[in-house]
């Protein structure tokens, strides 16, 4: 008893006795990480892959470059679509350009082997079979004549296909292997969608959406911005622009809503007198005049005077002179936005 | 910027703008020679030697180049006696009746020329004959650099006369 008491007591100290080597190990490695710039916290700057560092740390950090191959979909911040240009597998040069008009472009990166490929070589067999929407053009990239047979993949093909061999559209497009499917909206040159696929009506599906998505942006100073390619500062200028173009200038109550009457002009002749509120305040302001307004919710004050007095019309008036109940609901049936 | 080569042309296009350099299969004993076609508007898979069937798809701000090659047998032909591809066209090269197939709106210029032992026409359509001062510069951006090379076929012997006549526009 007494021996077996001895034996497990030596056998409990010789597991502390690793169990403390092990934490040290794992404490020289992150000091060693820490040393070399790979910080625990938050990054200084996003886009450092190396990670964050302190000010604790070495000023200069190691770049510790971590990944394998192209980087995938959701790593990137590039969305241009340069143009396609290779090689014909008859030996005719080609070059796509996939930006300008109002159509989408699908670009479908295969091989001549990949066993994935061959059912989406067979479908487009029949091109007028597929049930792209209209005005989707589809354009087959495969690598250039160095990498694939262009025997092979005209064995492929049948007329009415665009295939365009060419190794430097799978890098400009950071394509991580095959079967793979890019989609570019013309009017603005960039990338809207990109993914892997079993068949292509999964495709077809998803290229449905998109064109149905960007018919939506298209309808919105929103996608007015993105179709632009306008982002950060830039898009934040274009929204203001818009907002001043509709008479919406800095200030305006209509940016600042405390309820959803504000958001919608719902409800607003239900409210009692002296109701504070920037529609309560807007009703509140007799025609045509420079009313001092109610004290804001917010605590901010702007102007109230909006209006250019050498202006013959008000820009800042947006009721409808023959609407019975001027400033309650929007003259238009467009609603204004506000962008993001 | 994207650059096509093959059958002895090569292009760099200038942004917006997208082409194709090929020879059409051939039936027969016919004998079919390169023929490119450059756009800034999305080519049809089967597009005519001039446009047929693309043309028709312009818009206002849109730009068709044909670069034809025709048969040795044409060498040495008083039309073909330019030497070299025009370089930079002008907006008064552009004419409404120069067409091959008349569009309303559109304008046309046609070179016939010789370059490297070759001998070729150059045909370009305007979208908009309105709009010829903003979309000439475009056509020049891409003429300027369009090489040509020495055919890899010998050519055919010409025996027939020279002429002194330079070629022009086909106006």
């Amino acid at each position: 008893m007494v021996a077996v008491a001895v034996v497990l007591s030596v056998v409990v100290l010789l597991l502390a006795v690793l169990v403390a080597g092990l934490l040290r190990s794992h404490a020289d490695i992150l000091k060693a990480l820490h040393e070399l710039g790979v910080g625990v916290g938050e990054p200084d700057d996003a886009g450092d892959l190396s990670g964050g560092h302190r000010s604790s740390g070495p000023a200069n950090p190691v770049q510790i470059p971590f990944g394998m191959g192209p980087p995938l979909p959701g790593e990137r911040n590039s969305t241009s679509a340069p143009t396609i240009a290779g090689v014909a597998p008859s030996g005719d040069a080609l070059a796509v350009n996939v930006g300008g008009g109002g159509h989408l472009t699908l670009l479908a990166f295969l091989s001549s082997g990949c066993a994935t490929c061959a059912g989406f070589w067979k479908a487009f067999q029949r091109p007028d079979e597929l049930g792209l929407p209209a005005r989707t053009r589809l354009v087959v990239v495969t690598k250039g004549p160095e990498m694939e047979s262009p025997a092979e993949v005209a064995s492929h093909v049948r007329t009415g296909l665009s295939v365009v061999m060419s190794t430097d559209a799978w890098n400009d497009y950071e394509v991580p292997g095959s079967p793979f499917f890019v989609l570019v909206e013309g009017e603005s040159g960039r990338r809207v969608g990109e993914g892997v696929a079993n068949h292509f009506h999964q495709v077809v599906e998803l290229v449905r959406r998109a064109e149905a998505d960007v018919r939506e942006l298209a309808l919105t100073s929103e996608g007015r911005a993105f179709s632009d390619g306008l982002d950060g500062p830039e898009r934040e200028l274009a929204n203001d622009r818009e907002l001043m173009a509709a008479g919406i200038l800095p200030g305006d109550p209509s940016l600042y809503p405390s309820t959803l009457a504000d958001v919608y002009g719902l409800g607003a002749v239900d409210q009692p007198a002296g109701a504070s509120g920037p529609a309560a305040r807007r009703a509140d302001v007799p025609e045509g005049g420079n009313a001092p307004d109610a004290p804001d919710p917010t605590g901010l004050t702007y102007p109230t005077d909006l209006t250019d007095p050498t202006d013959p019309t008000d820009p800042t008036d947006l009721t409808d002179p023959t609407d019975p109940q001027p400033g309650l609901r929007p003259t238009t049936d467009a609603p204004i936005r506000m962008a993001g | 910027m994207a650059t096509i080569r093959a059958h002895g042309i090569e292009a760099p296009l200038p942004p917006g703008f997208e082409g194709r350099i090929f020879i059409r299969p051939s039936t027969g004993a016919e004998v079919t020679y390169p023929v490119a076609h450059f756009a800034t508007f999305s080519l049809p898979a089967e597009v005519g030697d001039f446009g047929g069937g693309a043309v028709n798809l312009m818009g206002v701000s849109d730009i068709f180049a044909a670069l034809f090659e025709y048969g040795p047998e044409s060498l040495g032909k008083r039309l073909f006696d330019r030497q070299g591809m025009p370089r930079s066209l002008a907006t008064a090269n552009f004419r409404p009746y120069v067409l091959r197939r008349g569009l309303g709106g559109q304008s046309g210029t046609q070179w016939f020329f010789t370059e490297a032992g070759r001998p070729f026409s150059l045909y370009v359509v305007l979208g908009s004959h309105v709009r010829r001062r903003a979309l000439v510069p475009r056509v020049n951006c891409l003429i300027a650099d369009v090489a040509i090379s020495a055919p890899t076929r010998p050519a055919a012997a010409y025996s027939g006369p020279l002429t002194a006549a330079a070629g022009g526009p086909w106006n």
